[in-house]
């Protein structure tokens, strides 16, 4: 208590610490509070009972200082009593979990400690933080980018990566390159640039003589093209030969591949039209800093954590802001799974996605007073086509050719303003989900139909209502679900919210994807509020939270059921 | 480890200091090196708005914004600078949703969110404006139809 005492007579001297103090002191501070917090609750209906600690919060505080052209920082964090439900069992309690002292003068910067780095597109190396995730897998060691010119520049790096408070045991080596030749020579009308990437990782292995080396080498080109209203991009990585998981947990030393990315992308935009086309083609590119994850139940590893992943592998599908449309999400598959027991074979993916958006211009027949805006995007992703063979486990991959469908995505936006106060979106949705394919957890294929549709109404004075209502039908699993929101605008400081997610239509012996599932018949309702002021925002709601993936950029992480009290802080000091 | 929390917020006491914004080196769209210090016109407000194509009231903050853009760029000497967050899931699809929204802003791209971090940005939308290189307002999160407060508190700095 005494503590918590002095902490808050701290934090509050520096909320109310004056400007004239702030002028005297040269440099410049700055940092950021972040404090997620859930108390759970017995639910009945629900057959939930809270978890032993029912209070747990997850706390994150970053300070950092500057001086001329020194900065150096610390995050520390703290999970109290215990982590939100989920995150990787490794963020326990509080400590020190970054520090950093960086140089920066125009051509060099340098750091020491923990980084965040990326390679190009981040296919064979990305070290980022996302803490809806608990993904934080900074670097340490030491990083160095020398750019003698604006356009050219290079990066050297050493390190090993963040897990939990500790890092991992693989050496993590890393040089990327970047030229921009064309406006090197001199060419003005368009622009091309080249980048290469070469990102090793040591791990020293129990296996006796090994089939693989303890050294991994990903190599990467890459090359950008862009004229007037045209833009090109093309990316090969390719990764040595590695040993390959065979029941997820252990390197089999008779399985050993080579991996390879390739990721083309292009597109055609001028004002009011836009057109994307991306291309890509995955196999076994799943790269940890670690071959082999550590093992914390029988269903869980550090790889169901997100933990000592290297590279990111985003799914390259539309990111949707309504509900239903986040029930069925897919994920990336870099992963090589020779499944013996539910009989899944797959190296990787295939396939690509198109955008489309398009501005009807205004006091036209279709774009009126105010216009209207379509977007359309449509993705379909396939295992590789190839021969597999499950035991012993051996693949053989067509460079070109589709296999068994994994996923694909149709979707159609219109907004469309009525006037300077109304506006609205609908949209359509069409979703193919192979879930015993993309997770091998149930042997059920999912075709759902979504329309949906939002209302937008301003107010004076910042007063403005949202109402969302949204419709899935569904061909299996759950079946059908109907969802709402209505959110209204106080102020420009104070919005609340409440919603519902309601699921019907189901039958109860069927197929069902989730093993923690929900019982049928129940409403997932939710209400809320947030105060918000400069750079703070304060949140608080209550509710009934859905079993399943919460996605952030692609990557998932599975939150189980649970109902209770959420509250979050948020601030920034600058 | 209390000691340590301690350690910070002591530190952060006595060295909150001024508010300058960062000064980091980011890809424009026509993948071009801009560093934030080139932003420096004397006076002039320069409006960061951080965003992402996924970001549904990043977008309509954005758009509505633009529907007055012009008019506020007559009244104040302002420029806004809409940093995309996207990683690259979603990065490819900045440069033609700007321009099938017809927007008219300056475009920066913050792939792996090294300057949105180097703010303690944690939710987006958010705006932080600046003045001679210094942060001399921010909001975070939109509030639809609130734009002619923003512009009314942009007369204000």
């Amino acid at each position: 208590m005494k503590k918590i005492t002095i902490l808050s007579f701290v934090f509050f001297s520096i909320i109310s610490f004056s400007q004239e103090d702030k002028e005297k002191i040269k440099g410049n501070f700055f940092g950021g509070f972040e404090s997620n917090s859930q108390w759970y609750t017995n639910d009945k209906d629900r057959g939930i009972n809270h978890p032993e600690d029912p209070f747990r919060s997850n706390n994150y505080l970053n300070a950092n200082y500057n001086y001329g052209k020194w900065t150096a920082g610390v995050q520390g964090e703290g999970y109290l009593p215990n982590a939100l439900l989920n995150y990787n069992p490794k963020y326990e309690k509080a400590n020190v979990a970054t520090y950093y002292l960086n140089y920066r003068s125009s051509k060099i910067n340098a750091t020491a400690g923990y980084f965040y780095e990326q390679f190009g597109s981040g296919l064979l190396l990305r070290s980022w933080e996302d803490r809806s995730l608990g993904i934080n897998n900074a670097l340490r060691g030491g990083k160095i980018k020398y750019t003698p010119t604006d356009n050219l520049s290079f990066t050297a790096l050493y390190g090993r990566q963040r897990t939990g408070f500790d890092i991992a045991n693989g050496d993590v080596f890393g040089f990327n390159s970047e030229i921009n030749l064309f406006r090197m020579l001199k060419i003005e009308s368009s622009d091309l640039s080249l980048g290469f990437s070469y990102v090793g990782r040591k791990e020293t292995t129990t296996i006796i003589n090994p089939n693989f080396n303890e050294l991994t080498n990903g190599f990467a080109g890459r090359l950008n093209f862009s004229k007037n209203s045209f833009y090109f991009s093309a990316e090969y990585n390719f990764k040595t030969e590695d040993g390959i998981l065979y029941d997820s947990k252990t390197v089999y030393n008779d399985f050993v591949k080579p991996g390879s990315a390739l990721l083309l992308n292009g597109g055609y935009s001028k004002k009011g039209f836009g057109l994307d086309v991306t291309l890509r083609r995955l196999e076994n590119m799943s790269f940890y800093s670690e071959r082999e994850p550590e093992v914390f139940s029988p269903e869980k590893t550090s790889i169901y954590y997100n933990d000592r992943l290297m590279n990111f592998v985003p799914s390259l599908t539309k990111q949707h802001h309504f509900n239903l449309a986040n029930i069925y999400v897919y994920q990336a598959q870099a992963r090589v799974s020779l499944d013996f027991d539910n009989g899944i074979a797959k190296a990787g993916e295939i396939g690509g996605q198109i955008d489309i958006y398009y501005d009807f211009p205004k006091e036209t027949a279709l774009g009126g007073k105010y216009g209207t805006k379509i977007s359309a995007n449509f993705s379909n992703w396939n295992n590789l086509k190839g021969d597999y063979n499950l035991f012993p486990p051996e693949y053989k991959t067509d460079f070109l050719g589709a296999g068994e469908k994994y996923f694909s995505d149709f979707n159609l936006e219109i907004n469309k303003k009525f006037s300077k106060k109304f506006s609205s979106t609908f949209a359509f949705i069409n979703q193919y989900y192979n879930n015993r394919l993309i997770t091998g957890a149930a042997n059920t294929v999912i075709k759902a139909n979504i329309l949906a549709a939002e209302f937008d109404y301003n107010l004076s004075k910042g007063r403005a209502a949202k109402l969302a209502i949204e419709h899935m039908w569904a061909d299996n699993d759950r079946k059908n679900w109907i969802a709402m929101l209505f959110e209204y605008n106080i102020n420009t400081r104070f919005s609340v919210f409440a919603s519902d997610m309601y699921n019907y239509g189901y039958d109860k012996d069927a197929n069902l994807i989730d093993h923690e599932t929900d019982p049928f018949d129940i409403h997932f309702y939710n209400f809320g509020g947030a105060y918000k002021k400069g750079s703070t925002r304060f949140a608080i709601n209550y509710g009934r939270q859905r079993g399943g993936l919460v996605c952030a950029g692609g990557v998932c992480r599975f939150v189980p059921p649970s109902t209770g009290l959420g509250m979050s802080i948020t601030t920034s000091f600058n | 480890m209390n000691k340590f929390l301690l350690f910070i917020l002591f530190t952060a006491n006595i060295s909150l200091a001024q508010q300058d914004f960062p000064k980091i080196t980011l890809k424009n769209l026509n993948n071009q090196n801009i560093n934030t210090s080139d932003f420096n016109k004397n006076d002039r407000l320069y409006v960061y708005s951080f965003w992402a194509t996924w970001c549904a009231p990043c977008i309509q903050e954005l758009e509505s914004i633009s529907d007055v853009y012009d008019d506020w760029k007559s009244e104040l000497d302002l420029e806004i600078i809409a940093v995309a967050t996207d990683d690259s899931r979603t990065e490819k699809r900045v440069k033609p949703m700007i321009n099938g929204k017809g927007w008219e802003y300056t475009f920066l791209l913050d792939t792996n969110q090294d300057l949105k971090r180097k703010l303690s940005i944690a939710n987006i939308p958010y705006l932080v404006v600046v003045k001679n290189g210094k942060i001399v307002y921010i909001q975070n999160g939109h509030t639809p139809g609130a734009e002619d407060e923003l512009l009314e508190t942009l007369k204000g700095l």
